[in-house]
């Protein structure tokens, strides 16, 4: 299969994460029969980031899989001269972040699921004490991201190359920023969550 | 029976609190009762129980359908890849390390694929020139006829460890020790640094694979990789116990000659 129409399917899952967070989702929400809750505004913005958050948990483990497959000698994207993940997964001088020593791909797959752990636990439990902490932690974490990118596009540019899956999980997490402040600006309204009861957060 | 023993579990935990509030702890009994009765908790581990299987059937995935192979410069690791520019005998020209490699390349391929000898060397290095016309005969040595193993395709790594120098002398050093293969240009020593060279001369076996067959500068240079086995072996040096390039070439690319 060709790594580009991999590749597409990971960014299905992401820009449909991201439509659901914007004002189409209750056009396009296929969860609405099953989850009453993301027929608010609080429950389609967490469902937009838990699937922007399992899309870029994909493309960050798919990333792992090209590193261990290029170790092995193979060839997993190379066919351009710009668009090219081999020349950057593969280079032994950048694959690896400098603290750890672990390649970006697995960083990438811990980081989306603590994400995603928290987008989870804000959506189940929207009244607990803890949620606007949680929401405050996603929105941290995803900022903390952006350091991280900067340091990966720079290898881009310094190599020439753009590497799409690499490009697709900063994109991700760049979505998952902008949806994590629009949390902690719904969750500081009086929108939050007018379909739950306060008492009904304790069961 | 059972509803005697919640109790009891109860009353302890509230004295436990308790005692943790008088002694000052409130915050820490406040979170233990939280832990133990507010039910937000079980969603959170819930939630966990969820994410975390599938950040492992996403590991699992990927450890079933990959063999990756530590890159490095250590006997077994992955070489790292270098480009630069060449000198060739005529002029200098760009230089792609990785267009010597035959990924496909296993120990049972019926192609000759050949294996690749890589020197790093200083020109003003006194080692460097005690031994670079015998470098030099090897390498017409591994390709010719004569030869039974497959060919070994040598390179010159040229940096500047010692003392200023410059691509002149890389083709004049070239030139006087009367050396046929390339020399290429690491005179800004990146190439080195990739390959952990903090002397010179180091020699380093690639197979076809690009896999570090032997490296002089390792801990042991009597420790080699047995490609077929994918395991370390030990070497033998003819003379005085070390191991030199041409005894390592000799030994790992006819392994398992005969078996």
């Amino acid at each position: 299969m060709n790594e580009y129409a991999v590749l597409s399917i990971h960014g299905i899952v992401i820009v449909y994460g991201l439509l659901l967070m914007t004002p189409v989702a209750p056009q396009i929400n296929i969860l609405k029969s099953r989850y009453p809750s993301t027929l608010t505004k609080r429950g389609q913005l967490t469902a937009g980031l838990a699937f922007v958050c399992f899309g870029g948990f994909t493309v960050s483990a798919h990333t792992l899989w090209m590193h261990n497959k290029l170790s092995e000698g193979a060839s997993v994207c190379s066919g351009n001269s710009l668009l090219n993940c081999d020349g950057l997964i593969g280079n032994i001088a950048y694959n690896t972040d400098p603290l750890l020593g672990q390649p970006w791909g697995l960083i990438g797959m811990a980081a989306f699921t603590a994400l995603m752990w928290l987008t989870l636990t804000i959506g189940k439990e929207p009244l607990s004490p803890q949620t606007p902490l949680f929401i405050r932690m996603g929105l941290g974490a995803t900022i903390a991201g952006l350091p991280v990118i900067a340091l990966l596009v720079s290898y881009e540019i310094k190599e020439g190359l753009i590497c799409p899956f690499c490009t697709t999980a900063h994109i991700a997490n760049i979505i998952a920023l902008v949806g994590f402040f629009l949390l902690l600006k719904l969750q500081e309204s009086d929108e939050w969550a007018p379909d739950i009861k306060k008492t009904s957060s304790r069961r | 029976m059972k509803k005697s023993v919640l109790t009891t579990d109860w009353l302890f935990l509230k004295e436990t609190i308790g005692l943790m509030d008088r002694k000052g702890l409130g915050k820490i009994g406040e979170n233990v009762k939280s832990s133990s009765f507010d039910l937000d908790a079980s969603a959170r581990t819930e939630t966990g129980v969820i994410v975390m299987s599938m950040f492992f059937v996403g590991l699992l995935i990927v450890a079933f359908t990959t063999n990756p192979v530590p890159s490095g410069t250590q006997a077994g690791e992955r070489a790292p890849i270098f480009s630069g520019e060449a000198y060739d005998g005529t002029s200098w020209n760009s230089f792609e390390f990785a267009d010597l490699l035959d990924t496909s390349w296993t120990w049972n391929s019926t192609e000759d694929s050949p294996w690749i000898a890589v020197e790093f060397l200083d020109t003003d290095c006194g080692f460097c020139k005690s031994s670079a016309q015998e470098v030099g005969q090897w390498s017409e040595m591994y390709t010719s006829p004569q030869w039974p193993g497959p060919d070994v395709i040598f390179i010159a790594v040229a940096v500047e460890f010692v003392s200023e120098s410059s691509r002149a002398e890389i083709v004049e050093f070239r030139s006087q020790y009367e050396n046929n293969f390339r020399y290429v240009d690491d005179l800004d020593i990146s190439i080195a640094d990739d390959w952990d060279v903090a002397a010179t001369p180091t020699y380093f076996l690639v197979q076809p694979d690009g896999i570090v067959a032997w490296n002089s500068g390792q801990g042991s240079d009597t420790l080699g990789w047995d490609a077929k086995e994918e395991q370390s072996i030990s070497l033998n040096g003819f003379d005085d116990g070390r191991v030199q390039l041409n005894e390592a070439i000799e030994q790992l690319t006819r392994l398992h000659e005969g078996e």
